[in-house]
């Protein structure tokens, strides 16, 4: 486990490396969601599997959509991925800074570092299940503007995108 | 745009506003400003130009950061300090994460470059929208986390704004950026005085709304967006145009208009906190925002002939723009200051 768990960490920030150097399009989005899929497993490692389970059925389900769209309108012929001299550099530079901070940082560090503490044991029912509940049963008000939030981001889309020819962010 | 689309657009920027004023609770406060960001994303694509859109993903990129910021700092202060009240946020960590993440949003100064792209990119009207309403939200979550912020941070932010703000205004020919400067100048005098009274921030961000209001009504009013075209508007509105110069003025802050109460107050306030240097500095840098408002002035205002005669007046049609807000709003913007007293009880 506790490989498993190193494996997803530095898979996490190899991913995150590889959406912040610039690379072209393509590659970035199989960076982001790369570092989304591992995300989830540690989430998942760490006891909250509900939460991973949303974060990855919305998030690798509908994202990757957009995702998959966006890297389609913003096809070229020749993408840069890696191992170009443009991206390669800040690739260098982001490594190196995160392992000079993970130097700085190794004394805070142990297993099992950053499991959930509150409902972990003999609960009936996990922190992360308990949490969106507590949420929505505290705040049930946020249930209904959130919900105002995505139709709201629904017209802004529909808004934004409407019209054939008014495309500017488009390269066709 | 369809009628209804607006519709919900403009209640969705006020529900964002109320909902950040209203919440003691950062989630809700972040979700008021996203849902604030979204509402106006299509207000500002609305021509569908270039322009406009580039300005629009600038807006939409740096404004995503700066809620995505918030959201980290606020959750990590939640892990830390396990409670989410906004205004008991006292994680050195988290407060100077919040307030830069904020600086971000309302445009300070090392973090102001998206500012005067984006103004650039729109319309006078939604120019305006985006230069007063959108600050509201992000100023009621500073004046509320303000009293645990590290006090360097916000000197070097303010200090930084007011110059920054004069500096790159001075070589600008569009009004457009120039307005952003002068934003990001008064958003710097409202910053200095954050923690030692913040009834002064208050005040400084109700005056400097009523005189952007006032300028960039008055811009619309004359179609005017760069200085050479300034130049020949006062032939259409003689009247209008002295006005404007008036309220560039007051913005530039000369005693006898509403421009000058803040800066005499923030310089007072100062000054009685033992600051004599940072009010040196202040009342300097206000030096060179003066300049290109003088500037404004001279090309719009100060070359008018004496006489005026009417082979100078263009053809044009009847205006039809209403000028309501923009009446009241002018009279704001140039008369205020005998009303100081009142307006500090007020707030006080």
């Amino acid at each position: 486990m506790t490989y498993l768990m190193s494996l997803f960490l530095i898979g996490l920030i190899v991913g995150m490396v590889a959406v912040a150097s610039n690379p072209a399009p393509y590659f970035a989005a199989l960076g982001l969601v790369v570092s989304a899929g591992v995300g989830c497993g540690i989430l998942a490692g760490h006891g909250g599997s509900f939460l991973s389970l949303i974060l990855f059925l919305i998030y690798l389900g509908g994202m990757l959509v957009v995702f998959a769209y966006s890297a389609a309108l913003a096809a070229e012929p020749y993408p840069e991925a890696w191992g170009g001299w443009s991206v390669i550099v800040y690739m260098l530079v982001y490594m190196t800074g995160v392992v000079v901070a993970g130097a700085c940082m190794w004394g805070g560090w142990y297993e099992g570092f950053w499991v959930m503490e509150s409902f972990k044991e003999f609960m009936v029912v996990r922190g992360d299940t308990s949490g969106a509940a507590f949420m929505y049963s505290f705040g049930g008000g946020m249930l209904v503007i959130s919900a105002w939030v995505l139709l709201l981001t629904l017209f802004v889309v529909l808004e934004l995108t409407r019209g054939l020819s008014r495309g500017t962010l488009r390269a066709v | 745009m369809n009628p209804y689309v607006i519709m919900i657009l403009i209640s969705s920027l006020g529900l964002g506003t109320t909902l950040t004023f209203a919440s003691s609770h950062w989630l809700l406060a972040w979700m008021g400003l996203e849902i604030n960001t979204l509402a106006i994303l299509p207000l500002m694509a609305q021509q569908h130009h270039p322009r406009a859109v580039e300005a629009t993903t600038k807006y939409f990129l740096t404004q995503a950061t700066a809620a995505a910021m918030i959201l980290f700092a606020s959750t990590t202060n939640a892990w830390i300090m396990g409670q989410w009240d906004i205004n008991q946020m006292s994680h050195p960590i988290t407060t100077t994460l919040v307030m830069t993440a904020l600086a971000l949003k309302i445009g300070l100064a090392p973090m102001h470059f998206w500012l005067p792209e984006v103004l650039q990119g729109l319309e006078l009207t939604t120019g305006l929208i985006l230069s007063t309403w959108q600050k509201l939200a992000p100023f009621a979550l500073i004046i509320q986390i303000a009293p645990n912020v590290n006090h360097s941070l916000l000197m070097t932010l303010g200090l930084l704004s007011t110059f920054i703000g004069g500096w790159g205004g001075l070589n600008q020919t569009q009004l457009r950026k120039i307005m952003a400067y002068s934003s990001i100048a008064h958003l710097g005098w409202m910053i200095i005085v954050l923690q030692t009274m913040p009834t002064l921030t208050l005040l400084a961000l109700i005056t400097y709304i009523f005189m952007t209001t006032s300028t960039f009504l008055m811009l619309k009013l004359n179609q005017t967006t760069k200085i050479t075209t300034l130049s020949s508007a006062w032939t259409k509105t003689p009247l209008a145009a002295t006005l404007l110069s008036l309220t560039l003025l007051s913005l530039g802050g000369l005693p006898p208009l509403t421009g000058f109460m803040p800066k005499w107050l923030i310089l007072q306030e100062l000054t009685k906190q033992h600051l004599p240097l940072t009010a040196t500095i202040i009342a300097i840098s206000a030096l060179l925002s003066l300049y290109f408002y003088l500037r404004l002035c001279y090309a719009m205002t100060l070359t008018i002939s004496p006489s005026t005669n009417n082979s100078s007046a263009p053809w044009r049609l009847k205006n039809t723009q209403s000028t309501l807000l923009l009446a009241t709003s002018t009279v704001l913007a140039t008369s205020l200051l005998p009303l100081t007293p009142t307006t500090l009880a007020m707030l006080l």
